[in-house]
């Protein structure tokens, strides 16, 4: 009598499947005799009890153990008999029956407080449910999808069963012009063209619907309808959200994103390539490209931000949206406590997100510059590609010469003293000693130093001394005698850059990070950077000589640290610098405080030295000891130093050809770094080599560290293969697993969605208790197995789909199907939906003749961002007439007409749009200059193609077909004509309201065109336009 | 120009409830469901296109208007009067005072932060004696309509996520904002005006504001603020195209809707006839907003109370006018943003400033809505996102001081709508620091508004991904001594 179908009978829910009954034993459930099960009205736990359960039971008798009450967890039979709530069979002894039964308003469940009530069908249910002896199931969407797919049959025979039961009667096939109008948008967001109709509807052999599908798969624009789809998913945006909200570089991955449709990518590769392309062995430039979906989520820039804070926002973003996106779990609800609804632990959730955690990134973009947030990927034209090898051979080419030429050199022999050159200055290129007069002004104090007086440096205040511009590929070296009056965790010795965090640190710089020194070349601090530290700690109350040196040679071998005269043991912090260090107007450097950064608070600094070489480590000896360099143009001095630091002193300074090839080198150097500097970057994910540290977060929040956890998949769910790595390629591999019960099942019902408007499973963002249970479980179970087996061939997914009986029905609602089933649950009529703003733009773009269908690359800018919140030019030609899905996305400002047509934000992934009809949407429709400039585009076609001459009847026939893809009937054809003859005598009578209206936008109609005409057949256009037609698809 | 609306498009309205909201299309194909039963059974309180079946008891106020002071406004400067601070100007703070708060990244790291005391004269006004400070002359003849809430306090130390967990309750984006969550529970009072209207001061600088304070978030996106314009169309593509004249569109109009009467004939679609709705609503939109934007038949008196800036489209002054214009046809949630308190430096010189502008227009709101008898149902509220700290941010001179962010506390106000008038509420301590009594969170204040209004905020939800969101998050009390 209940049977509704929701069960293929092999998944019978009470029969003895060796599945069912592993899982049985999984959880810990005990399973109704065989007797029970085969009463007709047997009472299903999956789509009866745990929605009851769910929805007024689990906040504090469910999985999450801080909200339980009473120490009673009713999501599992164990501990609720063991509490004595169920005793399975026996309803009068079980305590839940006792409480929602209950009319004593301090014993009643659920409490008053929770304002949650169970009706009588619910309760009836309940306490039927326990004398049936409480059956529990796991949840249906963690039990794995049937292995033993039923070849034979159809996604119809599924639907055709639930509608025989249900007695409902399905609707005839919709005419052929409007499934071809149906399956068109459906597939590339654009209406069918004229010739495209009349094609189909010539086609008589039994092929030509799947012939029409095969064209729209082929074509272009279908990569471009899918990616539309996927970018609200992947919540892509050309800026970087949150509150400045900067422009930034990520439209090649929405290309990588058309591309893959196009090529009809299987969804695994598609989503392995997009979670850990970079993880995959000889990962191609694409595949890494791919993995900017980790990366666009909103990023922060806001001045005094606290870094941490949303570097942890940011991965939990990533876990956030790969829970939403590929297994339909709000994974995030975990974040502050044990999911209240679904077996997923917090911990749980920052295991997920410690896959998340391992790449090099800050938590604040840089305010000052334009550098791109790491880690990144190069994106060289092929151009520059070919440039670059060549460059980066000079490179290395020099260096061995340079290097076979310091080798060389015969120490005995070479004599300095005649070879030094005569324009070699062994002077500092600029300096600050403290002593002369003008330095009292400085700020900090002056206090006795090494040699004369010294800065006592007040923390909040620099002294600047330059310049100090160095390039990456130009060597330079710092001199300084410094004091530290107490450990410091942090403190700016001296830096050249715009600033901390606000400049991800570009620059150079000297700090002390844990009581030791530490020096770095920054072109974005974390991830492109040379930085090294000392092994020891700067002494307490003591002056210490530290020189820094730099090669040009961008690594962090180059980069020395010396301290009292000697090479300082240090380790590689970071040796990844690619590009530029400079920006902006900064040409000193200050010493002892950086804005927004910890200042050298009570240090001492003097004898503050700037070379634009590296000095050799004779040099800094003798800085050391206060000896002038200048000594060393005496031979004498030259030929007393040790072997070592004699040739190193030598290629420096004396051998010609040394000094050749190292200028040489510099010079293969600085032509490769400008090349680097100029090739365009992409944020992506690149592993770290050891995993970050990462936590549960108490309550959430990023500074609470609690339990140290490392990357894991949920309980709940089939475990991950032992061979495979803990990090986001092995998470890839898990999602993609065969018996991953969540990925394929996800994956069709959002396809199923793109073509029905609604869902199998209505709730497309939540497969877990709180979200609806499928309509067609047995279909879905079908079509997920199906898609997994053809290899996870999307193409194929779609085409079934799209060629089923179901999806070809009309859409009209027969009889009283509009009464017994109003939302078109059961199928019995086909999908009819509210279009897409995408779709209703490019549909007005595509009939108007005015669209431009160039393929990928930057976003466009249409007219409607003229009146966005913050108001953004327009482009001149092209880019007004780009389809929708390249129309230029500001998170803080969204395209406003495709907003109030409903678009997603793009804040956080979306896998569902909400649709409304509001009267600001007519607003835009008939007003906005998009669509009055396209009315005339399409009522200037039409004319051109029927001829000027041409009665109105025609005129308006045509038209019609065009935008709506089929023909008026006579009724509508005479309302049609008759606005026609009306608007012409307005317009005949009023010719500068003529002018007036076909001057709205860059269109204009020919010349040969008359232009009263044009105006009138164009507010025909806007009427068609905005009717149901053209807007719903049917 | 009428335009009559058939008996059956009025019942199909009045059904839908649709105003200028719109509505979702999925309650198109069913009954909607009724987000909660509430108990006052007052249904007939609240228009068709309510989310809430009913209010959940007598509401206090019908409406808000809230002026949102976005960088923060230097509470100790204007209405937290501590004397304490002039004494130990330029002295350090104390770090039994501080506690290990939280500092942002802009003094966090400053060697020293010496404590600032106010520059401005403070006087007390009113029968209340409330203290305020000599840049707020007129909100000081208003003292004694005033609430003035001294121990608000927040969790976020940034302009982006303050402003965002006031609107939405969360400091982090995707929340629908405050406005949003009353259109969806209390619909729209007039259907020829959208629920929630916002206007911003045009031309002011400062930390930038993003659409999503007044966005949806996860309900449907007719509950989105409407942001009027200051220049052009005041909605979006309000006015016609160039060239189409208003009985040109009529004509079109009415092609449209016979052709869809035509569809309805052989079939009732929900879609068809929500687009019949849409065009006709649409219509008379084009003459509601017109009307409700033309400020010609205000009287001198009237425009002279708001200060010289009233006849300048998008000023401070002009949009308090408008806001009093919009709450008189019933729009539920007006939001006004003005930006520019964020005085990190400069303070002494850029206040005056900030307050010239705002200081008459938010007045004279108040004692105009008064005088029209609408103060006792529309709650007026003033603030910013958070306070702004005792100690000196930068270098302290004799000239010149900045004041960093401060989420401990700060103050706002509140008139009208059920508030207590004329008294203060919660105190902080003499450092202008800590709250020292009564404090009110942020969610707390959230709860109270809605409670204002005839809402219980633990009952006004929205089911997505899988759960009850609600604006408070899982958290809020009722403040209920400001409660008149």
């Amino acid at each position: 009598m209940h049977k509704t179908g929701f069960h293929h009978d092999k998944n019978n829910a009470g029969s003895q499947q060796p599945i069912a009954f592993l899982l049985s034993l999984l959880v810990g459930i005990a399973w109704a005799s065989a007797a029970v099960a085969e009463e007709a009205d047997l009472i299903r736990f999956n789509e009866q009890i745990r929605p009851i359960l769910s929805e007024n039971c689990f906040e504090c008798h469910g999985p999450d153990p801080e909200s339980r009450a009473a120490d009673l967890r009713l999501d599992q039979l164990e501990n609720a008999v063991d509490y004595g709530a169920i005793v399975p069979g026996q309803p009068d002894e079980s305590v839940l029956v006792e409480r929602i039964l209950s009319d004593d308003i301090d014993m009643v469940m659920p409490p008053e407080e929770s304002h949650k009530t169970l009706n009588e069908h619910q309760k009836h249910l309940l306490t039927e449910w326990i004398r049936q002896g409480a059956n529990y199931q796991l949840h249906w969407s963690f039990e794995p999808i049937p292995a033993d797919r039923d070849e034979s049959r159809t996604v119809d025979n599924f639907i055709d069963e639930t509608l025989r039961e249900k007695s409902l009667t399905p609707s005839p096939s919709a005419s052929p012009e409007r499934w071809l109008r149906r399956v068109t948008l459906d597939l590339t967001g654009l209406p069918p063209t004229l010739a495209e109709i009349d094609a189909f509807l010539t086609d008589d052999s039994t092929e030509a619907k799947a012939k029409v599908v095969d064209r729209l798969l082929a074509s272009t624009a279908y990569g471009e309808r899918m990616a539309a789809e996927w970018l609200d998913v992947a919540r892509y945006s050309d800026t970087y959200g949150y509150q400045v909200d900067r422009d930034r570089f990520v439209w090649p991955w929405r290309d990588w994103v058309i591309d893959a449709f196009n090529r009809n990518l299987p969804y695994d590769e598609f989503i392995i390539e997009q979670l850990a392309g970079d993880l995959l062995p000889d990962a191609t430039e694409d595949q890494i490209l791919a993995t900017t979906f980790n990366r666009l989520h909103p990023q922060k820039v806001e001045g005094g931000s606290v870094e941490e804070e949303f570097r942890v926002e940011y991965v939990i973003d990533r876990a956030q949206t790969a829970s939403t996106a590929f297994m339909g779990l709000t994974f995030e609800c975990a974040r502050c406590h044990d999911h209240k609804f679904d077996p997923l632990t917090q911990k749980e959730f920052f295991q997920l997100n410690a896959f998340f955690a391992n790449i090099n990134e800050a938590g604040l973009y840089s305010f000052h510059t334009n550098s791109i947030p790491t880690p990144t990927l190069r994106l060289p034209t092929d151009d520059q590609r070919e440039q670059l090898a060549g460059a980066r051979q000079a490179v290395a080419d020099a260096e061995a010469k340079h290097s076979a030429a310091v080798n060389a050199i015969d120490i005995e022999t070479t004599s300095a003293g005649n070879n030094l050159s005569s324009q070699l200055s062994f002077l500092s290129t600029a300096s600050q000693n403290f002593d002369e007069e003008a330095a009292k002004k400085l700020p900090g104090e002056r206090v006795d130093g090494v040699r004369g007086s010294a800065a006592r440096l007040s923390g909040d205040a620099g002294v600047s001394v330059g310049p100090a511009d160095f390039r990456r590929w130009q060597p330079f070296s710092v001199s300084l005698w410094l004091q530290t009056p107490d450990v410091k965790d942090r403190a700016v010795v001296f830096h050249h850059s715009l600033g901390w965090t606000d400049a991800a640190s570009r620059g150079y710089q000297l700090l002390i990070e844990d009581g030791k020194l530490s020096a770095s070349l920054i072109h974005y601090w974390p991830g492109n950077a040379i930085s090294i530290r000392t092994h020891t700690d700067v002494p307490i109350g003591q002056w210490q000589h530290v020189v820094i040196t730099y090669d040009g040679s961008s690594r962090a071998a180059g980069l020395q640290m010396f301290i009292d005269g000697k090479l300082a043991e240090c380790e590689i912090v970071e040796d990844s610098l690619t590009k530029e260090i400079t920006a902006g107007k900064q040409h000193n450097i200050t010493i002892g405080e950086r804005t927004r950064d910890r200042g050298f608070t009570d240090g001492l600094v003097d004898e503050f030295e700037v070379y634009d070489r590296r000095l050799t480590s004779a040099e800094v000896a003798l800085r050391f000891q206060h000896e002038s360099l200048e000594c060393l143009e005496s031979p004498d001095a030259i030929s007393e130093l040790p072997g070592r630091h004699r040739r190193e002193f030598l290629a420096a300074y004396a051998d010609e050809s040394c000094r050749e090839s190292l200028a040489q080198l510099a010079a293969a150097r600085e032509k490769r770094d400008v090349l680097l500097d100029s090739i365009d970057e992409i944020m992506v994910m690149r592993e770290l080599p050891e995993p970050r540290d990462t936590y549960v977060l108490g309550r959430g929040v990023y500074d609470q560290h609690q339990e140290r956890v490392s990357p894991a998949t949920p309980a709940v769910l089939p475990a991950m293969a032992d061979d495979e790595p803990r990090n986001r390629l092995g998470l890839a591999h898990w999602l993609t697993n065969p018996d991953h019960p969540l990925t394929a099942r996800v994956a069709v019902n959002r396809y199923w969605q793109l073509l029905f408007g609604r869902g199998l499973v209505v709730t497309t963002e939540d497969f877990g208790n709180q979200g609806s249970p499928p309509s067609h479980p047995a279909l879905l179970d079908w079509l997920a197995r199906g898609f997994i087996d053809s290899g996870w061939d999307v193409k194929e997914l779609l085409k079934t789909l799209v060629l089923s009986k179901a999806y070809q029905r009309d859409s009209v609602a027969t009889g009283d199907a509009r009464q017994t089933d109003p939302e078109n649950i059961w199928l019995a009529r086909g999908p009819a939906a509210p279009l897409t703003a995408e779709m209703i733009r490019d549909s007005a773009l595509a009939n108007s003749g005015l669209m431009v269908g160039k393929v990928g690359g930057p976003p466009a800018r249409p007219y409607e961002l003229a009146v966005a919140f913050k108001p953004v030019k327009p482009d001149k030609g092209a880019g007004l007439y780009r389809r929708s899905l390249y129309t230029y996305w500001k998170r803080t400002s969204p395209a406003p007409v495709m907003l109030v047509l409903d678009a997603s934000m793009r804040d956080v992934c979306r896998v569902r749009r909400e649709r409304t009809s509001s009267p600001l949407q007519a607003m835009v429709l008939l007003n906005g200059p998009q669509y009055v400039e396209a009315a005339q585009g399409a009522a200037s076609e039409v004319l051109q193609d029927v001829g000027g001459d041409a009665d109105e009847d025609r005129q308006v026939e045509r038209l019609f077909q065009l935008l709506t893809s089929r023909l008026p009937t006579e009724r509508e054809k005479t309302i049609l004509t008759s606005l026609y003859q009306d608007q012409q005598q307005m317009f005949a009578a009023d010719r500068k309201a003529v002018d007036e209206y076909l001057q709205m936008g860059e269109f204009e109609p020919g010349d040969r065109l008359d232009k009263v005409d044009v105006a009138t057949l164009s507010i025909v256009a806007q009427a068609i336009m905005n009717l149901d037609d053209c807007l719903i698809k049917r | 120009m009428s335009f009559d609306i058939p008996g059956s498009r009025r019942q199909f309205l009045n059904h839908f409830g649709m105003g200028l909201g719109g509505m979702a299309l999925a309650d198109l194909m069913s009954t909607p469901a009724a987000a909660n039963v509430g108990d006052a059974g007052d249904r007939k309180s609240l228009p068709e296109n309510a989310a809430l079946a009913a209010l959940h008891h007598a509401p206090r106020a019908k409406r808000v208007i809230y002026l949102f002071q976005a960088g923060a406004p230097s509470q100790m400067d204007l209405l937290d009067h501590k004397p304490l601070l002039n004494e130990l100007h330029g002295t350090q703070l104390p770090d039994e005072v501080r506690g290990g708060q939280r500092l942002t990244g802009m003094s966090g790291n400053q060697s020293s932060l010496p404590l600032v005391g106010s520059p401005f004269q403070f006087a007390q006004h009113g029968q209340s004696g409330a203290w305020m400070s000599e840049l707020l002359p007129h909100t000081a003849k208003i003292a004694d309509e005033l609430c003035i809430v001294k121990s608000m306090y927040t969790e976020a130390i940034n302009h982006g996520p303050g402003v965002t967990f006031l609107q939405s309750g969360s400091q982090l984006p995707g929340r629908p904002s405050m406005g949003a969550w009353l259109s969806y529970g209390l619909g729209a009072e007039n259907e020829n005006l959208p629920a929630f209207v916002v206007l911003l001061t045009k031309n002011k600088g400062g930390q930038p504001l993003a659409a999503r304070l007044w966005g949806s978030g996860f309900l449907p996106s007719e509950h989105q603020g409407v942001r009027f314009r200051s220049a052009g169309d005041p909605v979006l593509y309000l006015r016609n195209p160039a060239g189409v004249k208003a009985p040109g569109r009529r004509r079109m109009l009415d092609a449209m809707n016979e052709l869809h009467q035509l569809k309805l004939e052989s079939e009732s679609d929900p879609y068809v006839e929500a687009r019949i709705a849409q065009h006709e609503l649409a219509f008379r939109m084009q003459m509601s907003i017109p009307d409700v934007t033309d400020i010609s038949g205000e009287s001198q008196a009237t425009l002279d109370s708001y200060g010289p800036d009233v006849g300048e489209n998008g000023t401070f002054a002009s949009n308090c006018l408008l806001a009093r214009r919009l709450a008189e046809r019933g729009v539920r949630f007006i939001q006004l943003y003005h930006q520019g308190w964020d005085q990190h430096g400069g303070l002494p010189k850029q206040l005056p400033v900030q307050c010239k502008e705002t200081d008459q227009p938010a007045s004279a709101l108040v004692r105009d809505l008064k005088a029209r008898g609408m103060l006792d149902e529309t709650l007026v509220v003033w603030g910013g996102e958070f306070g702004r700290t005792n100690y000196c941010q930068g270098t302290l001179t004799a000239n010149n001081f900045g004041r960093d962010h401060h989420p401990r506390c700060f103050t706002m106000w509140m008139a009208g709508g059920g508030v207590r008038p004329g008294v203060s509420y919660g105190e902080t301590d003499e450092y202008g620091y800590n709250v020292v009594a009564d404090p009110v969170h942020v969610h707390d204040f959230q709860a109270t508004l809605l409670h204002l209004l005839g809402i219980d905020h633990e009952r006004l939800t929205y089911r997505y991904q899988g759960r009850q969101f609600r604006l408070t998050d899982v958290h809020g009390q009722l403040i209920q001594p400001i409660l008149a």
